[in-house]
């Protein structure tokens, strides 16, 4: 292959968001079930995020002492965890299966 | 084992016929069905339930680990359905079989109850008058 022929990807092109999924009373605080959430490079503090979210949508921001967070599949515990471009952030209002 | 969350009505035939397939002697199944409430002057007509798939699969495999070693459950069934479910339909099967009949009776106790606490599913009313 002749050397040029392609632009690598730059960094400033690329997207850097969290994908956040909303469930049961939080998608119905925010009105849609997934958000997406630029972040910098090297993430954020989920404290962070939750209250940029907050601020966004008051009707979360009520919520937010009661919910879960996962990320990536898995529960966090303490909000101090980094969030990072690319990573899939679930916040889970108390559960009411069965 | 049998671990599911499902959008079709659950069978407790099927749930029945997996955890029979053992030699356990005892068989405790606890189904859980959609009541018809009262809100204010409203009825519940149906429930909505919703799940975070992935994570709730995997909690509810914890849980049939769980019985097998707290308890020595032999076969275990934990069957959720999502999506609307109108009164009087099943929402959950929690179901297990043991030697005897009082770990048959404590694992589908302990099952339904660590679904409760621990799996992310939930439930929407549905009232009389609602539009949808």
């Amino acid at each position: 292959m002749s050397g040029g022929a392609y632009l690598p990807l730059r960094a400033p092109f690329m997207v850097r968001s969290v994908h956040v999924l909303l469930f049961a009373s939080a998608r119905e605080a925010v009105g849609r079930p997934r958000l997406e959430r630029a972040v910098p490079p090297g993430g954020v503090p989920l404290r962070e995020l939750l209250e940029g979210l907050g601020r966004e949508y008051p009707a979360l921001r009520a919520l937010l002492g009661s919910c879960r967070e996962a990320l990536n599949g898995r529960y966090v515990h303490g909000r101090s965890v980094r969030v990072r471009p690319g990573d899939e952030l679930a916040i889970h209002p108390p559960f009411s299966g069965g | 084992m049998s671990v599911r969350l499902s959008r079709r009505p659950l069978s407790v035939p099927a749930a029945y016929r997996e955890l029979g397939q053992g030699p356990a002697g005892g068989i405790a199944i606890f189904l859980g069905r959609v009541r018809p409430d009262r809100v204010g002057a409203r009825i519940v007509r149906a429930l909505d339930y919703e799940a975070d798939e992935g994570i709730a699969l995997a909690a509810m495999h914890r849980i049939e680990r769980g019985a097998r070693a707290r308890w020595g459950a032999d076969e275990i069934v934990l069957h959720h359905r999502i999506g609307r479910l109108r009164v009087g339909e099943i929402s959950v099967i929690a179901g297990a079989a043991a030697a005897h009949r009082a770990d048959a009776f404590r694992s589908a106790r302990w099952i339904i109850e660590r679904l409760k606490s621990d799996v992310p599913i939930w439930k929407q009313n549905v009232l009389s008058g609602d539009p949808r």
